[in-house]
């Protein structure tokens, strides 16, 4: 294999890689405050893909019709953790964990009823022809992958690190008791939370739905293979979620390089297992001990 | 007076299990209530492992699906006898749970979900493409029907009785074993893992063997379905059948046999309404069908939120509220 097409299978993973950055940060972001996996995220994904498919169909321009789909997708994610979630906000993990796929269930099913069965596509952002770089082509619709992954993941760090709401969500991590306490209003922190976390899924599945095109059944995928690159790189902090989904993407495309194609999706799990079986604190992360 | 109450109510159940054949040959209900059965012995493990261990697992349709192909290949791969398969099939799946609880030890709540999600889609993977065993997406066909000492059950009502005979022993020995002593230990490890220790329960001994129990009940209930339907493919072991059998322990209630048990024959039912219900026209079924998904997970979330013990928390408040009245 020539240098130039190995860089090929570097750039298609990376492209991926920020696919699964993304929904990464949806899990970080909603763990990060509540301490909850949420199941459904791969829904938000999915719904990001459909919902600005159709709004573009209603004749909306491009932009509009994503960030409509943006904005619809976050009301979802609002409107799950009100009326689902914070009922039970109080009980445990596992109570949580059958809310999340349940709503998983529901957003799926109603999606096929309401926009139908069919595969659906949106146009390219920026038009045009790939672009040659050193003998490798990247097409235009990467670049705003990695441009919305950096995006992104500079302004989460700048919402925990300098904002009065992301010191809000960090002492909602610690302790919501303590939090409470200080006066922080955390039903809102985590319902805020819920709404941003649907928001970047919704981002990530629109703006793949050019490249791979979108459907009612791509959220479990997502959501599998994202929380995986969470899980890789450390739940809870946005760096370490975009490179763990940045390494996913490259070990998956590599193991399509060297190894075969017909495996590529047990890549993910078997990252999966292994991280969780041997270093469940991610690459980066720092073990928490379990206090009685 | 409680324990005759029990015997009577377990010959009443016996009876009316036995006397459905009598009463009907209707093929298409007969195989339904196969289908009900072999849920019922799911669940019943799922119930074990989720409602009274409170681990949960998302991975519990991959354990069937070991024991289907496992069952599938023993026989009409190698000519071995029903048996042999059925216990290859069972062994197997308890192994798989084996395997899966051992390093699952340090894992709980989300983490727990997550790797026994991984599982069955990993699980899911090689159904699809270890084509030589499994037969790849085109699946397995031509399994054999049960065969024990030159009997061959290949009539639906021979089914039934062999699919609901398995089934009442299976719920009569978890509920043996959540009425001793481990089902004693399991529910103090739902309560409090720590406390369960403090009490000199050996946790990671207790998990693994509820997991490797509720793993092979499952694999048990699959080398029934690949000879019943006679017929194996990867989709019917997806993790959505997982969830599905999830939801409805959720919906039977923790803490329960009698709740999951009556929710996975009413919910597995339910689409095929029909097969009860003559009268019932093809569009409700073909609208009970297509909104399945939907009434499960929103089931689902309606019972943890407005009713978090289930079916068998209801069942419990109506007895208490008899036995209130009687000593009055």
């Amino acid at each position: 294999m020539g240098s130039a097409e190995l860089l090929q299978y570097v750039v298609a993973g990376f492209k991926s890689g920020a696919i699964y950055a993304l929904v990464a940060l949806g899990f970080t972001l909603v763990y990060g405050s509540t301490g909850i996996i949420n199941f459904a995220q791969g829904e938000f994904f999915m719904l990001g893909g459909v919902l600005s498919v159709f709004y573009y169909r209603l004749g909306l321009p491009l932009l509009l019709a994503a960030l409509a789909g943006v904005v619809t997708t976050a009301g979802v994610g609002l409107a799950f953790e009100r009326l689902a979630l914070r009922p039970r906000r109080d009980a445990g993990a596992l109570v949580l964990i059958i809310i999340t796929i349940g709503g998983s269930m529901v957003m799926k099913s109603l999606t096929r009823h309401i926009f139908g069965p069919d595969e659906a596509t949106l146009p390219e952002f920026t038009p045009g022809p790939s672009i040659a770089f050193g003998g490798v082509a990247i097409e235009r619709q990467a670049l705003w992958l990695w441009g919305l992954t950096i995006v992104a993941v500079l302004a989460l760090t700048w919402l925990y690190r300098k904002t009065r709401f992301g010191r809000a969500m960090r002492a909602c991590s610690l302790s919501h008791d303590a939090a409470r306490l200080m006066g922080i209003d955390t039903a809102r922190v985590v319902m805020v939370s819920f709404g941003l976390a649907a928001a970047l899924g919704a981002l990530a599945g629109l703006a793949v739905t050019p490249l791979t095109q979108t459907a009612w059944d791509v959220g479990a995928t997502a959501g599998m293979k994202g929380f995986a690159a969470a899980i890789l790189g450390g739940l809870g902090n946005p760096v370490a979620s975009v490179i763990g989904g940045l390494v996913l993407g490259l070990l998956e495309s590599l193991s399509v390089a060297f190894l075969s194609s017909t495996y590529k999706d047990a890549i993910a799990l078997i990252v999966l297992l292994i991280v969780l079986f041997l270093r469940p604190q991610g690459l980066i992360g720092r073990a928490r001990r379990e206090k009685v | 007076m409680k324990r005759s109450m029990g015997v009577a109510a377990w010959m009443a159940l016996v009876a009316v299990i036995g006397a459905v054949p009598l009463l009907t040959d209707d093929r298409y209900l007969l195989k339904v209530l196969v289908f009900v059965g072999i849920n019922v012995i799911i669940v019943s493990g799922l119930a074990l492992l989720f409602g009274y261990a409170g681990q949960i697992s998302l991975g519990h349709a991959a354990f069937v699906g070991i024991g289907a192909y496992a069952s599938a290949y023993v026989t009409s791969g190698l000519g071995l006898p029903w048996l042999v398969g059925v216990l290859a099939g069972t062994t197997l799946a308890a192994i798989g749970g084996l395997l899966l609880a051992m390093p699952s030890l340090r894992l709980r709540g989300h983490y727990l979900a997550m790797a026994t999600l991984g599982f069955n889609e990993i699980m899911y993977v090689i159904f699809r493409e270890a084509r030589a065993v499994t037969g790849g997406n085109d699946g397995l066909s031509g399994i054999p029907f049960p065969e024990v000492l030159g009997v061959r059950m290949d009539t639906p009502a021979s089914i039934y009785l062999l699919v609901w005979g398995t089934a009442l022993v299976v719920v009569f020995l978890v509920a043996n074993i959540v009425r001793g002593r481990p089902g004693r230990a399991m529910r103090g490890l739902h309560g409090s893992e720590i406390g369960a220790l403090a009490c000199g329960v050996d946790v990671a001994r207790l998990k693994i063997r509820t997991f490797a129990v509720s793993a092979g009940l499952a694999g048990l209930a699959g080398t029934l379905y690949a000879h019943a339907v006679g017929f194996v493919a990867p989709s019917t072991f997806s993790l959505e059948q997982s969830v599905v059998l999830l939801a409805i322990v959720v919906v039977g209630g923790t803490g329960s046999l009698a709740g999951p048990v009556i929710a996975s024959i009413a919910l597995t039912l339910l689409p095929y309404a029909d097969a009860l219900i003559p009268g019932l026209g093809k569009d409700v079924i073909a609208f009970l069908q297509d909104w399945e998904a939907d009434i499960y997970g929103i089931a689902m979330i309606v019972v943890v939120v407005l009713a978090p013990k289930g079916i068998g928390g209801l069942i419990r408040a109506a007895r208490s509220r008899s036995r209130a009245e009687e000593t009055g």
